[in-house]
């Protein structure tokens, strides 16, 4: 009797779930064919920090998201979880059939690489990675390393301006990197270059936290780096930056935003952000995309077509310091200033 | 049979009420369950595809779960999987780029040899020795060896010997001689998932049918018991968490040899903590680690596509693996209100009568 019973309250839960995933299949069937053929279709894979990582993915799907306004796409985004789902993303939208796929991060390289061999008539997009050698995949290029310049030109000054409120006066700042390469080091050789052109005895502090996706570890890097005299701070971290930003709003000292225009994150304390323009570079390629005008191999974005630049300041900062920069900015453009993107010696 | 169908029942039951709560949550934030669980599972099983991308998944988690396994069975916790499955990975890659001229079957060979005796002696010799020898507790031990062997390839990769000329901190590609070749073209699926396979069969035969596994358990039931029946409980648990890093290990070589290719910087690979969920789950049982990885390797990649579908984040399927695992580790107050409610009702006709 008892062993009946239980037998049977197992058959019905299997029942019950074997019903709901069958309903499930039928509700889920129509919808994953239902897009038109004339569809043009853009899928975007994230790398492992996420949509909400307030700069690199937040900003490509800002593009992506402005080409379903203004182009009439049709789009579809991935989040990877983790780097093995990189290729899987990928291939996935590749079978699905989508016309362009953009993989976002430097990371995703060796994923590209195989995925568009495999995949010859799908065009891809790969952001901050110079693939050269693959007719199908566009390497959009950012020198960061300007943008990286202007933002140290305005911390090399700040340090230097007497009357900011809570500065530290120990003409020092930190910076927060995501991991040592290309990416993230360019805008920290811009960054040094520039504070030093304005400020040649400025400190600069200067930890890897390794990891894009942990604002933990960001917050207690930059707390460290404030506890050890920085006012002002520059995540280049991706996700990891979030915590540098809530550091910094903890201890009442400045950051600036790195990618996007992060002042909403701490609107008193993020005096300004690097730019870089993904979602510039993302909208572009997928308009030429549609309009049958890919183009493979780097696609470069500087200050001179808008590819990247700084935010509007606070008011924190002065104003003669903001004509500075924007003096410094122009003569990038008119190619009186040259940043490199080689780290300088000691770093 | 019956006691095969008794042992599903706490999995089974778990994964329903995991699946229904996530299915509230979904509710909750304005999606709809019965598509996004519908395109997990398709995105998980639904084509050739998916399917293989599952199983290759699936692999990692079926080596290292079962090297957690082994470890539970013997009594010890070995949290340090992750640790292992680096050193693991390590090995194997450095083998498999610096070795030249070798054929591609001893090629495999002794990259697998090497790595898991790397990964092996990394689990045996300070956690096993300092448990058998002076009682520190394995917990302790096996995680501080993981950071270790993480922050040893951050050091091997990052500007290190084992970085590939360049900018990227990456180790050199494996030579072709080393890697293993696909079941399914286009996905990630290798031979690594007859590798699995065999060797869940191997650590079943171990633990069940030889006296060197008979030994094992015996120290991880009673290991006061076993003492005094003659079993050498020192060299048993070092031996056990010796094999348990084997295993670990094993999931990092054939992840290497057979999907990535090459190591890369810094971030966790997360199987050697998803192993600990998938040997809970399984309730150690070497064919139940095949199942809870399948399962959970169904999660990951039908999460993927449930978010693309559907819109519910991929991350979902980390609270549902959560409340698995929180419900799993909460069976044993379930069974405890389970006996008073069946005791009082029990008791109740006695009296009547």
């Amino acid at each position: 009797m008892k062993k009946s019973r239980f037998l049977g309250c197992i058959a019905l839960v299997l029942i019950l779930t074997m019903s709901l995933v069958g309903c499930a299949n039928k509700t889920e069937a129509p919808k994953a064919e239902a897009p038109a053929k004339s569809e043009f279709k853009v899928g975007l894979v994230t790398d492992v920090g996420g949509l909400n990582d307030h700069s690199f993915n937040f900003l490509a799907n800002k593009g992506l998201e402005q080409a379903e306004k203004e182009l009439g796409i049709k789009k579809a985004v991935v989040e990877s979880k983790q780097m093995t789902d990189y290729e899987t993303n990928l291939s996935r939208f590749a079978q699905d059939k989508y016309n362009l796929v953009i993989a976002v991060g430097f990371l995703m390289q060796d994923a590209v690489v195989k995925v568009s061999k495999d995949y010859p008539d799908t065009k891809f997009m790969i952001i901050d990675s110079s693939i050269t050698d693959r007719p199908n995949v566009a390497s959009a290029m950012f020198k960061t390393e300007q943008c990286g310049y202007l933002v140290g030109v305005m911390a090399g000054l700040l340090e230097k301006t007497p009357g900011i409120p809570n500065a530290l006066g120990k003409n020092t700042v930190g910076l927060v990197g995501g991991m040592a390469i290309p990416p993230v080091n360019d805008y920290i050789a811009g960054f040094i270059q520039g504070a030093r052109s304005v400020n040649p005895g400025i400190t600069v502090n200067l930890k890897y936290t390794n990891k894009f996706d942990d604002p933990a570890l960001g917050k207690q890097t930059a707390l460290s780096e404030i506890a050890g005299g920085a006012d002002i701070v520059f995540p280049i971290a991706g996700g990891t930056g979030t915590g540098v930003i809530d550091a910094a709003k903890e201890k009442n000292a400045y950051a600036i935003g790195v990618d996007a225009d992060q002042n909403y994150l701490a609107p008193e304390n993020v005096i300004t952000s690097a730019l870089k323009g993904m979602d510039v570079a993302t909208f572009n390629i997928i308009k030429n995309a549609k309009e049958g005008q890919f183009k493979s191999g780097d696609i470069l974005f500087d200050l001179s077509n808008n590819g990247v630049g700084f935010a509007t300041p606070t008011k924190v900062v002065p104003k003669e310091v903001v004509d500075k920069v924007n003096d410094a900015a122009k003569q990038i453009k008119d190619g009186k200033i040259t940043v490199t993107n080689k780290m300088p010696a000691g770093f | 049979m019956n006691k095969i169908i008794k042992e599903l029942v706490t999995p089974f039951v778990a994964i329903i009420i995991a699946i229904l709560i996530g299915a509230c949550v979904m509710i909750l934030t304005g999606h709809n369950p019965l598509t996004a669980y519908g395109a997990l599972f398709s995105g998980a099983f639904g084509s050739t595809v998916n399917l293989s991308n599952t199983m290759a998944n699936a692999i990692p988690l079926i080596l290292s779960g079962l090297g957690v396994a082994i470890a539970f069975k013997a009594g010890l916790f070995n949290i340090g999987a992750e640790g292992q499955y680096w050193i693991g990975s390590m090995a194997a890659v450095w083998i498999g780029y610096s070795v030249h001229g070798l054929p591609p079957i001893l090629h495999i060979s002794l990259a697998v040899l090497v790595s898991i005796l790397a990964a092996g002696l990394w689990a045996g010799i300070i956690p096993g020795l300092a448990k058998a020898l002076v009682g520190a507790h394995e917990v302790i031990t096996t995680m501080m060896m993981s950071y270790i062997a993480i922050f040893l390839s951050h050091y091997m990769l990052e500007n290190g010997p084992m970085m590939q000329p360049g900018f990227v901190p990456q180790s050199p590609v494996i030579l072709p001689s080393a890697m293993l070749g696909k079941i399914v073209d286009r996905t990630q699926l290798s031979w690594g998932l007859v590798i699995a396979l065999v060797v869940c069969v191997i650590v079943y035969w171990l633990l069940y049918k030889t006296t060197l596994g008979y030994r094992l358990r015996a120290v991880g039931l009673n290991s006061r018991a076993a003492k005094y029946a003659g079993i050498n409980v020192s060299f048993n648990l070092v031996l056990a968490l010796f094999i348990s890093g084997m295993l670990a290990g094993l999931a990092g070589v054939v992840q290497m040899l057979g999907v990535q290719h090459r190591l890369y910087d810094s971030f966790s690979s997360g199987y050697g903590f998803t192993a600990i969920v998938v040997a809970i789950l399984a309730n150690n049982n070497p064919f139940g680690v095949i199942l809870a990885s399948i399962f959970f390797a169904a999660l990951s990649t039908g999460g993927q596509s449930m978010q693309l579908v559907s819109g519910v984040p991929a991350h979902l399927t980390d609270v549902i693996s959560g409340i698995i695992i929180f419900l799993i580790a909460s069976k044993d107050v379930i069974s405890l209100v389970q006996k008073r409610w069946r005791r009082r009702h029990s008791l109740a006709p006695v009296k009547e009568a």
